[in-house]
């Protein structure tokens, strides 16, 4: 859930952008990180750790833990706790190793 | 890029020193690794105290503004979103905007980086749901989102305290305060007994035995003298403390001592805030855990110790801030810390550890 009128700091909320989780449509609002504007789509899980497979999220919101990763724009491992979210931004859960062995990037 | 001080960390720390630097004339560039300046005032909306004398009491953000707005007047440059990711062989540091990596050059360098948040681990803890406690106040007064609809607390530090009250104001239930001890940690007893007023469950002797859910956090189980006492919670806030930041100190090749009260392994430093390594300096919660009001203390006498070595500022006259600075910080920070700060500034001509990677 947004909070739209702050107890403190009133309506802060001014400029709505539309992103995408796993191609379906959430609202969200330009000064929120990705992992927020999840957050208050009621999306917690955000992807699964590599060896035990157990669901990871939020943790730190201060880009200390890695717990957050996700698939933003096409790109893996994004803090998304750190990351801004943009209008029309695509936004995929972390659920393997991040392919960085490509071609382009010899091996 | 050159400059004559990098500051590492826009934080209270990073801006004092700011402050104190560039109005006395010297070029100052500040590198952040997130979008705006302030560092983790921003999310506080609590009432500041003490304060240096120079400014009033205040909230939190505000406080990050009034800093913000001294530099404006002067030749600051401010890098944000930009991280300080190592040294080059020349000794400059190197930034990374997350595409690129570029060298500045600078003749003074603050290690401002501030303290991460600890964990504290029981089973499960890592479903998501569960969240430091700053997330949780980072959640709601900057990103404006409410983390969960039933709250649980893990510890009762001032810091905590303030925070479930933060929840409490945005319409989140708090539906217990779960404490390892007999008594609350917060220093403030006002705190604990104004939530105890509002009907705010406080578990002493107590801890969390398990947590449960299907993909996020459903219910916890506290141990409870014994008993196990299971409560529905969709977030749950855990406050282990913090400890210092210290990744820029490693590259730098700066050496450590162990300090309890200051928050464990910190960069061996002296009277002017200054490490064992030439030109640099450190301040705020990267030299030591302390109140915000002592914090900006440090980076005062930092930054003035900087212009007594650039030559901006007599040396007589350095020496005069910084005493009177120093006055102040004995009279604004805990008896504890203080005491440790004192006993790790005289252990600065012994360090105990060189080059070595602690964790
Ligand atoms: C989420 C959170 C909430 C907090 N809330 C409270 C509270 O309510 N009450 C309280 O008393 N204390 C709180 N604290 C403690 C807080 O550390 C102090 O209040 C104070 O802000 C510390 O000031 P500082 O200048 O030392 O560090 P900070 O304010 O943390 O500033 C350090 C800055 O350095 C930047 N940084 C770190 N590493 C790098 C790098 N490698 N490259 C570039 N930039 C870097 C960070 O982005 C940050 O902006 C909180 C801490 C956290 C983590
Ligand atoms: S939540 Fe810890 S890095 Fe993002």
């Amino acid at each position: 859930m947004h909070i739209e009128n702050h107890p403190i700091l009133g309506k802060q909320l001014q400029e709505p952008v539309t992103f995408y989780f796993n191609d379906q449509p959430y609202k969200a609002y330009t000064q929120q990180s990705v992992a927020a504007a999840l957050m208050a789509n009621g999306v917690k899980k955000f992807g699964l750790s590599r060896k035990l497979v157990q669901s990871r999220g939020l943790f730190c919101s201060r880009g200390r833990c890695c717990s957050c990763y996700m698939t933003v724009n096409g790109e893996d491992h994004v803090r998304t706790c750190m990351t801004k979210v943009e209008e029309g931004m695509s936004v995929y859960p972390n659920l393997e190793d991040p392919e960085v062995r490509r071609e382009k990037h010899g091996d | 890029m050159e400059t004559d001080v990098l500051i590492i960390g826009g934080g209270p720390a990073g801006l004092a020193a700011a402050i104190e630097t560039a109005t006395r004339g010297l070029d100052v560039t500040i590198v952040d690794e997130s979008s705006s300046l302030g560092g983790q005032l921003c999310q506080q909306t609590q009432l500041i105290r003490p304060l240096p004398s120079v400014y009033q009491p205040m909230r939190g953000f505000e406080l990050a503004k009034v800093l913000t707005e001294q530099i404006n007047d002067f030749t600051v440059g401010t890098l944000l979103n930009h991280r300080v990711i190592g040294l080059y062989a020349d000794g400059s540091v190197g930034l990374s905007d997350e595409e690129k990596v570029f060298p500045v050059k600078a003749k003074k360098i603050v290690v401002a980086t501030g303290a991460a948040e600890q964990a504290v681990a029981f089973p499960k803890w890592t479903l998501p749901g569960i969240i430091t406690i700053g997330a949780a106040q980072t959640l709601v007064n900057r990103d404006f989102v409410m983390p969960g609809k039933e709250a649980v607390i893990v510890g009762s530090s001032d810091f905590a305290l303030d925070v479930a009250s933060q929840l409490l104001e945005v319409g989140v239930e708090v539906k217990g305060i779960v404490e390892k001890n007999p008594a609350a940690a917060a220093r403030e007893k006002e705190k604990t007994d104004a939530l105890i007023g509002r009907g705010i469950p406080f578990y002493f002797n107590s801890f969390i035995k398990e947590a449960r859910g299907n993909g996020q956090v459903e219910e916890i189980d506290i141990e409870v003298n014994g008993e196990i006492l299971t409560v529905s919670a969709d977030v749950v806030c855990i406050d282990g403390g913090r400890s210092p930041i210290l990744d820029s100190f490693y590259q730098l090749g700066c050496s450590f001592g162990y300090q309890k009260e200051l928050g464990g392994w910190i960069p061996q430093y002296n009277r002017q805030f200054k490490t064992d390594r030439e030109n640099v300096f450190l301040a705020g919660n990267a030299a030591g855990i302390s109140q915000q009001g002592a914090l900006l203390l440090t980076g005062m006498i930092a930054g003035i110790s900087i212009c007594e070595d650039l030559q901006t500022i007599r040396s007589g006259e350095a020496e005069e801030i910084r005493d009177a600075l120093w006055e102040e910080l004995k009279l604004s920070e805990y008896k504890d810390v203080w005491e440790g700060r004192t006993k790790h500034i005289e252990k600065f001509s012994s360090p105990v550890l060189k080059d070595q990677f602690i964790s």
